[in-house]
């Protein structure tokens, strides 16, 4: 039994052991505001902090602590993209990963399953290849298997020949890992708190303007504020807030829905994707199936749920996986995707000075956690963006330039 | 699921139909290249009521949707030409 | 076994069973009997056996506790199937279930020493450990999933039968119990055609198994009464055995069965759902033994079970004087009533139990159940007097007893309301969540709606009916009334919570969490009630917090000092239950579009691939005994039609008419290329771009007319291209028309040297040679008496002609062709030679070698481009693009080791290890005798004759030379003889 539940057992009372110091008033100004206590929000607070020694920071949250698309997140992790920018910002996210949970002093439940993304068509193949190629080439553990192969890492799948699109092989990338989503914002959270930073939750952001004088002038439910620097990291309403402060957006926001199975004995160890039926599936540590698809047909800010979506998914689940058929849906339910025209995301400056945005990151932001809040400390520091997100800034629009991600991202998780 | 009331169908599953997106105004071929950065990538988003491009997929007919996106209520739907009069309307009593 | 002791009561008790049929049946391996109309936890209940399950965490021993399908601790798995609601499932012949979630027997489970653990894992304690060392969580984790999960699942099951069913009504009244029965009598009356769901097998809900007080002697004859209006009503469809599981946005329901889903559409949703009585919390609140009072009444009325011999019931209201009433009538000792009212409610309830010699102990509470060893039923409680405060105070003694009926109150089950955008609020009058944000169209009626007294009920679903028949524009004769419940105020109890130092009293039994685990949760800084809940999990199981929730947000406000008025738990989703996966698929709807040819092509030995939503011929196989390699068939698939002539279907190409004096000019727009002085009677490329000027299809254009165009469009792109093409024109109001003829159409391409011998010998009204039919002219006429539209089109690089035909005559043609080409060797040719074909040609496929960046120029296609039109699609993108340099360029290349590794497609153009390009097509040219193909490369790299690196597998260099393409006859010589 490891030390410190032996420790929680022998204690006679239980004191409670805080993972966040109580919360502070608060305040009219700090040098950087954060609008945004998901995720990425909280883990740029607490580079800021540690690595900046920046801790005059708020981080503004208008719901409860990462209760935004961090809450509703399958949590898959990888870095098998396509593009070289985009293969090299996730690998450094990869590499951060893996040291995280020590560092941030709890179990995210790390767990490199190996991610498997089945390829139903030639053209997918070819689509796999040129990953799989684009990976080595960088370095990152990525290969295209066989039918062969397929059965041996992954023995459940249904590779009968006789279905509408049998399965012709799969991008592998044993990497690939799940992780507990919770665990990450509260471990960011605690650690920013720790460091100083204050975490005001129930406090929304409801206008913006930049001032002469090159600081930022927030108004919020709780009284205005004035920042030196802000960060905007509110995925799902990206749009909705930079438009307070005069910014247009490539992003459209489309619910994207998941959904989990009742709790059953472990029998799927990989992350299985598959692009043509629009599916992906893992087994948590808690033995459900946490599974999802492609995002909604139309744009929405609503997060209500959809028979079609839970249908559609299961007759696919059903193609890969048919012995599932007496398996039970437990939950459904959705969140709000920035999607943008080049599947890629939109880190970096603005148009407005000191205001940074971090948005756009359709259905794989979760996985950029780490490395995206530590470039965007960075930003915020320094006013330079760090050559990783370089090539992912809004600018690149303008000049009707586009990241080439699209070509890979059927189902992006 | 919804129900679209389509003005050619009548009232059908909103399963049967695809969304293209706000109604936008092209720039003109000779426009500053900004402005058509601008209407091939960004977008209003709006959070609220906006007028999108509808089809119905079995009968490939196209018009104009009113809908909210925060609560995911139809307003209205518009054949295009009656939409686009309408909308040269509304620009004309703006601009007396 | 369990030395639980339960008989059946005699009749009247036990309304849905049939004493006449019994039933065999099986669990955990041992033979019993039930009768029919049992479910399988009755079933058991009736032999002594109230243990069904372990619990998740601490593998505690669990029965049924609601009876009615609303808790997960009657999980147990049969067959296949695992997480059935024992308590739903009803007995038949030959049903054999078990147990779940144990090591070694559910009697005897070898893991039930988690509990013991307990201290030892707090709340949340998997985040405080196991993660140092770096990397150490993986084999913790190995331990942990062999522990994690409830039931099985059998990766080799059978697959059974599930289907789907629309239905429609005016009113869909959601739940059979008094409020439903009386909302749709109401609504039918008034002409409304209505629906009526019921979970359970009967129809009835509480008026089964309650008793209502004063009302006592009339529930039965009532619902006898009211069923048998429904019953007789025309208006009234009633649907058993089907849960409504979802309510979506306009009313959109859905209903399952265990191998059906019904999708329902309501004009109007009546939701009569009912409540669910909340757990009372107390040390081993969880045991077997241990009923709620509705429960109790279900056993016992419902399914005629005496579910103990010595009972003590703790009560905070009427409800549970009722049970005493229950329980003295059929038999059972009733050692004593704990009310844990400072002064009861009821002063003449409390006389009329005392006068039938039942002790009542005021401003008392159970603090604790006493288990039997094993902990599989109990053998009496605890009883502690209760403070002013409400608080247990020491003073305690114990009670002989094994059963022991709680009562403290009900939470709404309002969830599918929630699923439609209601809200669950917590009000402090009725100490309880009331339902708010009742979405449009829809009304509520009965316990859902807090009306609990039967009068208050019945009224409540009468309002509701009317209501929804005037919605509906119907004229109900009657006037709806309003008739308030002065009773609901009293039926729960503010904080029925009493928790014991030494713990196990559990909050939610899913999750195995206790008072403690929720406070510690508080206290360790998760105070939102959101936040607690998703640190401790409690509610996220398969009950998902209907037994939960409420005592959850009472502790965890109370803790964090914040209001429970107002307090609202986490949004509820759906499904209300959890629905299989079999259940929400259905039949296997998998369409495939086949080409009139297709069983022409099966029957000739034709091996298929997916094309979109198409299935082509790959390759023909033969059916000859020869074994010849796919490489081999292909091989002399291109042979056939380089040296002889071939037949390619190409049926799936899209097809577009288009029609109209502005027919040109839409042309103009939609594609990179000019049309308007196309002449009548030529073919043209069509390029098309989308706004960022990136190639999206292409095809060829056949000018029939000054004002009609017959357009091709590639295979996947026709329906999008189609339906933008309609879209953009609802804009630009061109006066044409544009009809997809992709299915009116079928299409071959006949092509090789001696395609033009072939067509000279079927009779036609068309001049097949070389004057009257040159290269890229287009004729209609008619063949062999059949309509065509033929066009000489250079795709594969031979002389050849491509038939545009009616679908239903395409077939006749088709063997037509290969009838009279057989003294020419005519062969069918399939998509892989037609690729290496065209690949000899330098053609490129739309999808493969270009990607959704390409522009035209990237891929060498800018002579496709009219620049000097006013518009088309994508033209500032394309002018902007060119003022920049370019990056890549799509060329031919050639191996320079014809010995070395060959490079597949997809593998990278490397320079200065750099990735500059990548393959995109690539192939083993016969013609040439040599590997030939396509790749990216950079602008340098383009000049025929300069040398580039592939990097194949293992990394491995390829040195490649860039080649002028066309690489099979550069003049274009044999394709316009």
């Amino acid at each position: 039994m490891p030390l410190a539940l032996l420790k929680y057992g022998i204690q006679r009372k239980y004191k409670g052991n805080r993972y966040f110091p109580a919360a502070k008033p608060l305040r009219s100004a700090y040098d950087v505001v954060i609008i945004g206590g998901g995720g990425h929000g909280l883990a740029c607070a607490y580079y800021l902090a540690r690595d900046w020694g920046i801790s005059d920071v708020a981080v503004l949250e208008k719901g409860w602590l990462a209760s935004g698309n961090t809450a509703r997140n399958t949590a898959i992790i990888r870095s098998n993209y396509l593009t070289p920018e985009g293969a090299l910002f996730y690998e450094e996210s990869m590499r951060l990963w893996r040291s995280l949970a020590g560092e941030l002093g709890i179990n995210l439940m790390y767990s490199e399953r190996g991610h498997l993304t089945l390829a139903h068509t030639d053209a997918a193949i070819r689509t796999s290849r040129w990953r799989a190629e684009v990976n080595q080439h960088l370095g990152i553990d990525s290969e295209l298997v066989g039918r062969d192969e397929l059965a041996k890492l992954c023995p459940e799948l249904n590779l009968s020949e006789d279905i509408r699109y049998p399965v012709l092989g799969a991008l592998y990338h044993p990497p690939g890992a799940i992780a507990r989503h919770d665990a990450v914002a509260w471990g960011y959270a605690r650690g920013a708190m720790q460091s100083g930073v204050e975490i005001h939750q129930q406090t929304e952001v409801t206008g913006i303007q930049s001032l002469d004088d090159g600081s930022i002038e927030l108004e919020t439910d709780r009284g205005s504020i004035s920042a030196g620097q802000v960060v905007q990291a509110v995925a799902g309403m990206s749009s909705e807030l930079a438009r307070m402060v005069g910014i247009k957006l490539p992003i459209r926001s489309v619910p994207l829905q998941a959904c989990v199975s009742e709790a059953l004995k472990p029998f799927l160890d990989p992350i299985v994707v598959s692009g043509s039926l629009h599916i992906y599936v893992s087994q948590s540590a808690r033995g459900e199936l946490v599974m999802g698809g492609a995002t909604d047909p139309y744009p929405l800010y609503s997060t209500r749920s959809t028979l079609d979506f839970t249908e559609g998914l299961m007759a696919n689940m059903l193609e890969l996986f048919p012995f599932l058929e007496n398996a039970k849906v437990l939950r459904q339910w959705a969140g709000i995707a920035d999607m943008t025209p080049d599947f890629s995301p939109v880190m970096g400056i603005t148009p407005v000075s000191n205001y940074y945005i971090d948005a756009g990151w359709g259905t794989w932001g979760f996985k950029a956690t780490p490395v995206c809040g530590s470039c965007m400390a960075e930003l915020a520091a320094t006013g330079k963006a760090p050559e990783l997100i370089k090539p992912f800034e809004l600018e690149r629009f303008s000049r009707m330039e586009q990241v080439g991600e699209r070509g890979a991202a059927s189902v992006g998780h | 699921m919804k129900i679209i009331d389509c003005p050619l169908n009548g009232p059908r599953n909103a399963q049967e139909f695809i969304c293209a997106g706000e109604v936008k105004q092209e720039p003109s071929q000779d426009a500053a290249i900004d402005e058509w950065a601008d209407f091939v990538f960004l977008e209003n988003n709006l959070k609220g009521v906006v007028h999108e491009w509808w089809c119905h997929v079995a009968s490939s007919y196209w018009f104009v949707v009113t809908r909210d996106t925060a609560t995911e209520r139809i307003i209205a739907t518009y054949r295009p030409d009656e939409f686009f009069a309408s909308q040269r309307q509304t620009e004309g009593a703006d601009s007396e | 076994m369990s030395k639980f002791t339960t008989s059946r009561l005699p009749e009247p008790w036990g309304s849905v069973i049939n004493r006449d049929h019994t039933i065999s049946f099986r669990f955990e391996g041992k033979g019993y009997q039930g009768y029919e109309g049992d479910t399988l936890a009755s079933a058991l209940a009736a032999n002594g056996v109230m243990l069904l399950s372990r619990s998740f965490k601490y593998h505690r021993p669990r029965g049924a506790f609601t009876f009615a399908g609303l808790d997960a601790n009657s999980y147990v798995q049969v067959g296949d199937e695992p997480n059935v609601l024992a308590d739903m499932l009803p007995i038949s012949a030959g049903l054999s279930a078990m147990g779940q979630n144990y090591l070694g027997s559910l009697y005897r489970d070898h893991a039930v020493h988690a509990g013991r653990l307990s201290r030892f894992l707090p709340v949340g304690f998997y985040y405080r450990a196991f993660f140092r060392p770096k990397g150490i969580w993986p084999l913790w984790e190995r331990f942990f999933r062999r522990a994690a999960g409830l039931g099985k699942i059998n990766c080799n099951a059978d697959e059974a039968y599930f289907d789907k069913q629309y239905l429609f009504a005016d009113v869909a009244v959601i739940g059979g119990g008094p409020a439903g029965l009386s909302a749709a009598l109401a609504a039918a009356r008034a002409g409304a055609n209505v629906l009526l769901i019921e979970e359970a097998a009967t129809l009835g809900g509480s008026l089964n198994y309650a008793r209502f007080q004063r009302h006592r002697r009339d529930v039965d004859s009532l619902r006898d009464s009211l069923i048998g209006q429904v019953e007789q009503n025309d208006n009234i469809r009633v649907l058993v055995g089907a849960t409504c599981n979802g309510w979506f946005p306009d009313n959109w329901l859905a209903l399952s069965r265990p191998n059906r889903l019904y999708k329902l559409r309501a004009k109007h949703v009546i939701a009569c759902t009912g409540s669910v009585e909340q757990a009372m919390v107390f040390r081993n609140n969880d045991l077997p033994g241990v009923l709620p009072a509705s429960g109790t009444q279900r056993l016992m009325r419902l399914y005629g079970i005496c579910p103990g011999s010595r009972a003590v019931v703790a009560t905070a209201n009427a409800e549970g004087y009722d049970v005493v009433l229950d329980l003295l009538e059929a038999g059972i000792s009733v050692q004593a009533v704990i009310d844990v009212n400072q002064s009861a409610a009821s002063p003449e309830l409390v006389e009329q139990v005392s006068t039938m010699g039942v002790a009542v102990h005021q401003a008392c509470t159970v603090g604790e159940a006493i288990p039997r060893t094993g902990l599989r039923s109990i053998t009496g409680v605890v009883i502690n007097k209760l403070a002013e405060s409400g608080e247990a105070t020491g003073e305690s003694w114990q009670l002989d007893c094994d059963l022991l009926v709680t009562s403290v109150g009900y939470a709404p089950l309002g969830q599918l309301v929630c699923h439609a955008g209601g809200e669950l609020i917590y009000d402090d009058a009725l100490n309880s969540f009331i339902v708010t944000n009742v979405p449009p169209d829809s009304g509520l009626a009965g316990s859902v709606n807090h009306r609990y007294a039967l009068d208050a009920v019945l009224a409540d679903g009468r309002t509701a009916g009317l209501d929804a028949a005037r919605a509906l524009g119907l004229n109900p004769e009657a006037d709806s009334q309003i008739m308030p419940d002065s009773g609901a105020g009293g039926i729960n109890h503010p904080y029925p919570i009493y928790p014991h130092r030494k713990g196990k009293d559990f909050v939610d039994f899913d999750e195995d969490q206790t008072v403690a685990d929720l406070q510690n949760a508080v206290a360790d800084g998760f105070e939102h009630p959101e936040l607690a809940k998703r640190y401790s999990t409690v509610g996220m199981g398969p009950s998902q917090g209907r037994l939960s929730s409420l005592n959850a947000l009472r502790i965890v406000q109370r803790v964090s000092g914040d209001h429970l008025a107002g307090a609202s738990v986490t949004t509820q989703r759906p499904p209300f239950k959890p629905v299989s996966f079999g259940v929400l698929a259905g039949r296997s709807f998998e369409p495939e579009r086949l080409t009139p040819m297709h069983r022409w092509h099966a029957d000739n030995g034709a091996v298929f691939m997916p094309a979109g939503m198409w299935k082509r011929p790959a390759y023909y196989a033969g059916n000859k005994d020869r074994a010849a390699t796919v490489a081999e068939q292909v091989a002399e698939e291109v042979a056939v039609i380089r040296g002889n002539v071939g037949v390619i279907d190409v049926s799936t190409l899209g097809g577009i008419e288009i029609r109209g004096p502005d027919a040109a000019e839409f042309l103009n727009r939609m594609y990179t290329f000019a049309y308007k002085k196309q002449p009548v009677g030529r073919a043209r490329y069509l390029l098309m771009t989308d706004d960022t000027g990136g190639i999206v299809d292409d095809g060829v254009a056949c000018r029939l007319d000054d004002e009609h165009f017959y357009i091709t469009t590639t295979t996947t792109g026709s329906d999008t291209v189609y339906r933008n093409m309609l879209r953009r024109n609802a804009e630009w109001g061109l006066e044409i028309d544009a009809l997809n003829v992709t299915s009116t159409y079928a299409g071959m391409n006949i092509a090789g040297p001696m395609s033009r011998q072939v067509m000279e010998k079927i009779e036609s009204d068309m001049d097949f040679s070389k004057d009257a039919f040159p290269y890229l002219a287009v004729r209609q006429g008619t063949i062999n008496g059949i309509p065509v539209i033929a066009m000489r089109v250079g795709f594969v690089g031979e002389l050849g002609y491509e038939l545009h035909v009616p679908w239903t005559q395409a077939l006749a043609m088709w063997k037509k062709l290969i009838a009279v080409g057989a003294q020419f060797g005519i062969r069918p040719v399939g998509v892989e030679a037609q690729r290496v074909l065209r690949l000899e040609k330098g053609h490129i496929i739309i999808g493969q070698d270009t990607d959704s960046l390409t522009m035209p120029r990237d891929a060498a296609l800018d002579w496709a481009v009219t620049s000097s039109k006013p518009y088309f699609i994508g033209k500032p993108a394309i002018g902007l693009s060119e003022t920049r340099p370019q990056s890549r360029l799509l060329v031919g290349f050639r191996l320079l080791n014809s010995d070395g590794p060959v490079p597949e497609e997809s593998h990278l153009v490397v320079r200065d290890d750099a990735i500059v390009g990548r393959v995109t097509s690539v192939a083993w040219s016969e013609a040439l005798d040599e590997v030939i193909g396509l790749a990216y490369v950079a602008p340098e790299q383009a000049e025929s004759g300069a040398n580039f690196q592939i990097k194949v597998s293992q990394g491995l260099m390829v040195a490649a030379q860039t080649v002028q393409t066309p690489f099979y006859d550069p003049e274009n010589l044999r394709q316009a003889l």
